[in-house]
């Protein structure tokens, strides 16, 4: 094993919610440092991964030792604005069953947070929640 | 003046003779050395006197699972389960490399545990048989 590869973990996180969004109905998704221009009142998603905090897991040096990598992912749902949150919480639910407790390639999910509506969706003109969720993943040296 | 931090410590174990093995995944170890004291205050003395007694040591192990097989790390967590043990399993507590304590032991207990959220964790407690060296 050797030292974890970031964008491994990402492309496994990512990689898994394009595959779903790709299959009908079509939602289109947007990752982080991607230029976006939405189709007004459509629906799409908005993923953002983000590593945070990591621990030592067992003794050690930098050979022979296991780090915990932990990391949150906000998911954005934005569907049209004034008619009922339904088709956000369809998309919600296709979200939250894809990372719920799952275990995929060495990466741990743990139970979603939401769809939380949103007081002030960013980007406006929009009905948004969100769906958050944190993520380990081991490290051995 | 060096200062070292807990990482850098380790564990090895060997239960058949031989030299010992890493045990991999090890989170933590404690081990406390005693010595009894005996009462030689005489009759009459207004102060009490003691000599060293018998010296004993224990502690623990705390370890991650990782459903190794075949190797130190597994017969070190399913050890306490065996039937005869003469406590010539030899540990190796290292504090940095190359500074240690050595002795053969009687694993005594050994906790399994599972709480969700949380890695499982396997806390493994130890006796000394005979001689402490402690190279540290």
């Amino acid at each position: 094993m050797a030292a974890v590869n970031l964008n491994t973990v990402r492309s496994v996180i990512e990689g898994r919610l394009a595959t779903e969004l790709a299959s009908a109905p079509v939602i289109p998704v947007v990752f982080h440092n991607q230029p976006y221009t939405p189709t007004p009142s459509s629906s799409w998603v908005q993923c953002l991964v983000s590593f945070g905090g990591n621990n030592y897991l067992t003794l050690g040096g930098t050979t022979g030792s296991s780090n915990s990598v932990i990391g949150v992912i906000v998911i954005n749902i934005f569907t049209a604005k004034g008619v009922g949150p339904s088709a956000n919480y369809t998309i919600g639910k296709r979200i939250r069953d894809l990372y719920n407790r799952q275990i995929i390639s060495g990466v741990h999910f743990d139970p979603p947070t939401g769809p939380e509506v949103m007081g002030s969706p960013s980007p406006e003109g929009y009905f948004q929640t969100q769906v958050r969720m944190t993520f380990e993943t081991f490290e051995d040296l | 003046m060096a200062f070292y931090r807990g990482q850098q410590g380790s564990v090895k174990f060997e239960d058949t003779g031989g030299a010992t093995a890493l045990i991999t995944s090890t989170r933590s170890w404690s081990m406390t050395v005693e010595k009894e004291s005996l009462d030689t205050t005489a009759l009459g003395a207004t102060y009490r006197a003691n000599v060293g007694g018998l010296i004993s040591g224990s502690g623990t192990v705390e370890l991650l699972y990782t459903a190794s097989s075949g190797d130190e790390t597994n017969a070190f967590i399913e050890m306490v389960n065996t039937a005869t043990d003469e406590g010539a399993a030899a540990f190796e507590l290292l504090l940095t490399t190359g500074k240690s304590i050595t002795f053969d032991g009687v694993i005594t207990s050994a906790e399994y545990s599972a709480t969700v959220g949380e890695i499982e964790v396997i806390t493994v407690s130890f006796v000394t048989n005979g001689a402490i060296t402690l190279g540290i």
